[in-house]
Order: structure tokens, then C-alpha cells, then sequence
């Protein structure tokens, strides 16, 4: 069990929690994917796994160490990497600058940055290719893939997913997951919210549903699979 | 009358110039430090000028009642300024954050105006309200040409020019530059890389507080340590922060040293006290017909 989140209750202020007793647990080496309506929670549910709320009930254990008290500036030494839902590139800053950041932990260790940066570049080419440009100036897409990559720069094990997909155009979107699904094949952990319930349940492996900040439904992805429109229709 | 032929000599009309340079200077040093401040924790520090207070009684009391060379005078201001900035961000700064919800904006307004006049009264009851000075640090006028400048006011500018520019290039190639700038371009993705954004905050309020302290302790000669003596210095670093748009350094910078040149024209044409007026019509003209600042590219370039 890698990942554990164990009856916890969170929200951005004491008095209205938005979970209320969530549990969730996220395999090695496999994709456990949030679905849900607007409002059910999901994004929650992840800044919370990741240092931003802390849970008022509840815990969350990472390979079985309770992570009480981490913030989010510690998660990536723990092993953890998280995507925001929104652009999240330092626009006026290069390409290189960019995932030179997304090294920060390993500052000071320059074989180690030489490497990540080698890591990389080999496998996003069409970002060495763009390392001098501004960030801000790639596509919607491009920023996309930059964010990933700066993300596995210090090669963490689990990676937060929120709305990976979410504003950019169909043709990007299918890209955006089969970089998922590569990341897959390297045996990441991954933790995914997402609003393209069709496309992500493709490369899903458990399926969560949330409502309301409850557990709704879950189970192996084949078996939701053939319920999923009944399900989404239930939200409507 | 005055002769106009006089005042139109080139050799004149540039050392009007240089003059100007040297009162840009110091602009350039608090606007750039006011920027920076506002462009990563989003506060406008009303208590800059306070800080430049601050810069002038370190160098007197280092290089007057000390007696140790200027130089240590001013380095001295810098340093102390760069702790009491931390000082000021963590134990006063950081923990009204953590308590303030949208109007932050607001509430640093009200804390830095409270911060100022406790440290004006707080230098008022230790040192007392006379003016105390250096009249010259360097003697002796330096020819350039035609144009003659003291080598005190050539230091100042050589000084600030060098201040300048390691400071663009500590933010532009070292690793904490780089999460200055992360910082201020997107905080919350800065946090997920692992950097501690709240340290980031604490070192640029210091960073910010030594450019104050420095200028403070720079231009002892022209501006003598008194208690009130920060409020022209922080009126002029903010008109330059408009100038030169809000947050961004390298605007501020720019528009310090603009500003200073147009101001020592405009005494030198029309007469001491006119500068004031035309700095004020400046900042509304800016504010109405570009309020994103003179330097800001179209996009909303920010450092």
C-alpha cells in the first residue's frame, strides 16, 4: 500500500469541512483515478494529500509513515510530485530555468542536476529543442509537457495528477495521456483527478468515485468501465 | 536675467546630466528595493523610508561616533538593514499573513504606516531630533572633459551602479535568484518544487531593506540622519515604482535613474521646488494613460 488516506475530514476553513471521512488508497506502480462531480471534493482531497490542509480527523500514511506535519515544500523529498490544475510554468523564466527549478531539491548536487537534466531531455526532445525560450511562450500543450517533465526531474515514485487534461485543445489532450500512460510503463505510482472520465478511465487501473466529499463508489477499472455512463449519469 | 546661452553650454546641459545620474541613483536603489518587496510578497512597504532612516544613523554611528572608515559605514548599513528586514518580515509580516485573508493588500498598507512612525519616534528618542551628518566623505572634483564632478558624488553613482548590478545578477544566476523569481511568478507551483516560499519572502523584505539602508547610508552627505529624513526618499521610490511598474525591478531601476535626470533639469530650469510638482504629474500622467508602467512589455512582463 503505498499510498493511504484514512477517514480524513479537511476543508479550507474548521467550521466547513469539504471531506467529510474520505479513505483511498493508491497501489505502486499503478493508476488510481478520482472521479466525481463538480463540487464532490476531488481537488481537495489532493492538496490535502499534499500538505496544503491539514486534516482535522483522519490520516494519511505514506508506505505506511503517517505524513502529519509535512508541508507541501517537503513533499517532493518525500517522493511526491503534484501537477496543479491551473498553467503552473514560471512564464518569464526559460525552458531550461524552468526544470532547473523543478530540480531545486538537488541544488548544491550538480552530477545529480546533470543527470536529471539528462534524463529528461532525453525524453521530452521538443523541450531541449525550446530550453532557451521563455516558457511563457510555448503552446498550451508544450507548457503542459514542461510542467510533467519538471515534475520527474528529482524522479519521485508518486505523482498527484489534478485535471491534467483540463482547457487544452482534443488534439493536445490525446498527447497529454500517452505521456500518462509512458509514465505508467515506468511503474510511477499515480494519483489522478480528472473531469474526462472517458479518456482517463483508458489508462486507469482503480477507480474512486466521490460525492459531496464522500466515497460514493469504487473498484477495479474493467468494472466500471461498462457502468460509467450510468454512473456520470447519475451526477447529472 | 538670466543668460540663455549660458544655460543651453553642452558642457553645462551634462553636468546637469551626471547630477541627475546621481539623484537617479538613489531613486533607482529605492525603487528597486520597494519593487521587489511588492513584486514577491505583495506588500507595499510604507516603511521604506523608515528603513533609509535607518541606513543614514547606522553610518553616523559607525563612521562618526565610531570613527571607522565610510566604506564600513556603508557596508555596515547594509548588513544591518538586511537582518532587520528579516527581523521585520518574520515577526511582524509573516505572522499578520498567516491571519489576513483577501484584503491583504490593505492590512500591509496599515501595518508598514505603523511600522514607520514606531521606528521615526523610536529614533527620535534615541537620538534626538537635531540633524546629524557628514558634510563630505571624499574632497576634491574630478574634470571629465569639460564637466567637473566631486569624487563624492562619482562614488555614490559608482556604488549604486555596482549595488545594481549584483543585484540583477544574483537574481538572474544563482539558486536563490532563481527562486525569487519562481516565487514571484507562481508561488504556489514554487511550493510544489520543494522551495521554501516563506524563506523566499523573509530574503527578499531583507534584500529590499539593505537597498534602503545602503542609499540611506550613501547619500549621508546630501540627506543627514534625522528622524523624518526617509519621507522624500520613499515619496520618490514609489513614484518610481509606478514609473516603472509595480513588481518590476528592472522598470524601477530603469525609471530611478529617468526620473533623476528630468528632476535635475527641471531645478536646473525652472527653479528648486518645481521637481516635486513635475515628479506628482508624472505619476498621474503614467497612472492614467499607461498604468502598467512605462517598461512593462504589452504582455505583462514581470521579473
Amino acid at each position: 500500500m503505498t499510498l493511504e488516506v484514512k477517514g480524513v475530514v479537511a476543508g479550507y476553513t474548521k467550521e466547513v469541512p469539504i471531506l467529510h471521512g474520505v479513505d483511498l488508497t493508491a497501489r505502486e506502480g499503478l493508476v488510481t483515478l478520482i472521479l466525481g462531480p463538480n463540487g464532490a471534493g476531488k481537488s481537495t482531497l489532493l492538496k490535502t494529500i499534499y500538505g496544503y490542509l491539514p486534516p482535522s480527523e483522519g490520516d494519511i500514511l505514506y508506505y505506511g509513515k503517517s505524513m502529519k506535519g509535512l508541508r507541501p515544500k517537503d513533499m517532493l523529498r518525500e517522493g511526491i510530485a503534484y501537477l496543479l490544475q491551473d498553467h503552473s510554468v514560471f512564464p518569464n523564466m526559460t525552458v531550461h530555468e524552468n526544470l532547473q527549478l523543478g530540480a531545486w531539491i538537488f541544488r548544491g548536487d550538480k552530477p545529480a542536476v546533470k543527470r536529471a537534466f539528462e534524463v529528461v531531455y532525453g525524453r521530452f526532445p521538443r523541450l531541449k529543442e525550446k530550453r532557451g525560450l521563455a516558457a511563457g511562450a510555448l503552446s498550451g500543450g508544450e507548457q503542459r509537457m514542461l510542467e510533467i517533465a519538471r515534475l520527474t526531474m528529482t524522479g519521485p515514485k508518486t505523482l498527484l495528477l489534478d485535471e491534467p487534461s483540463v482547457g487544452l485543445m482534443p488534439k493536445l489532450v490525446d498527447s497529454i495521456y500517452e505521456e500518462i500512460s509512458k509514465l505508467k510503463e515506468e511503474k510511477f505510482t499515480i494519483l489522478i483527478v480528472d473531469q474526462n472520465a472517458k479518456k482517463s478511465i483508458e489508462i486507469a487501473d482503480y477507480v474512486y468515485v466521490l460525492k459531496l466529499g464522500e466515497n460514493s463508489h469504487q473498484g477495479p477499472q474493467a468494472e466500471f468501465k461498462e457502468r460509467l455512463e450510468d454512473i456520470i449519469k447519475e451526477w447529472l | 536675467m538670466t543668460n540663455l546661452s549660458l544655460l543651453l553650454e553642452p558642457s553645462i546641459l551634462s553636468e546637469v546630466f551626471l547630477q541627475g545620474l546621481v539623484r537617479g541613483s538613489m531613486y533607482a536603489l529605492m525603487g528597486a528595493g520597494l519593487s521587489l518587496i511588492f513584486g514577491i510578497l505583495g506588500v507595499a512597504n510604507f516603511a521604506h523610508g523608515a528603513l533609509f532612516m535607518m541606513g543614514a544613523y547606522v553610518m553616523v554611528s559607525v563612521s562618526v561616533m565610531l570613527g571607522l572608515p565610510f566604506v564600513v559605514g556603508i557596508a555596515a548599513a547594509a548588513a544591518v538593514l538586511f537582518l532587520a528586514g528579516m527581523i521585520i518580515e518574520r515577526g511582524l509580516i509573516a505572522t499578520l499573513r498567516k491571519r489576513a485573508g483577501r484584503d491583504w493588500l490593505l492590512d500591509s498598507f496599515v501595518l508598514t504606516i505603523g511600522l514607520s512612525v514606531l521606528l521615526e519616534n523610536l529614533a527620535l528618542i534615541l537620538f534626538g531630533s537635531r540633524r546629524r551628518g557628514i558634510t563630505q566623505m571624499i574632497f576634491g572634483d574630478v574634470a571629465i572633459g569639460d564637466i567637473s564632478i566631486s569624487y563624492e558624488r562619482l562614488m555614490i553613482l559608482g556604488i549604486a551602479t555596482l549595488v545594481v548590478f549584483l543585484l540583477w545578477a544574483f537574481i538572474k544566476f544563482t539558486n536563490t535568484g532563481k527562486a525569487i523569481r519562481a516565487t514571484a511568478q507562481h508561488p504556489e507551483a514554487a511550493q510544489t518544487l520543494g522551495i521554501d516560499i516563506s524563506r523566499v519572502y523573509t530574503y527578499a523584505f531583507g534584500l529590499g531593506a539593505a537597498l534602503a539602508g545602503l542609499s540611506g547610508a550613501l547619500l549621508i552627505s546630501i540627506y543627514p540622519a534625522y528622524p523624518s529624513v526617509g519621507l522624500q526618499p520613499i515619496v520618490k521610490g514609489l513614484a518610481v515604482v509606478i514609473l516603472g511598474g509595480l513588481g518590476y525591478v528592472p522598470g524601477a531601476i530603469a525609471a530611478g535613474l529617468l526620473l533623476g535626470v528630468i528632476e535635475a533639469y527641471a531645478i536646473f530650469f525652472m527653479s528648486a521646488g518645481w521637481q516635486n510638482v513635475l515628479t506628482a504629474v508624472l505619476v498621474v500622467l503614467i497612472l492614467i494613460l499607461r498604468p502598467s508602467g512605462l517598461f512593462v512589455a504589452a504582455k505583462g512582463e514581470r521579473p
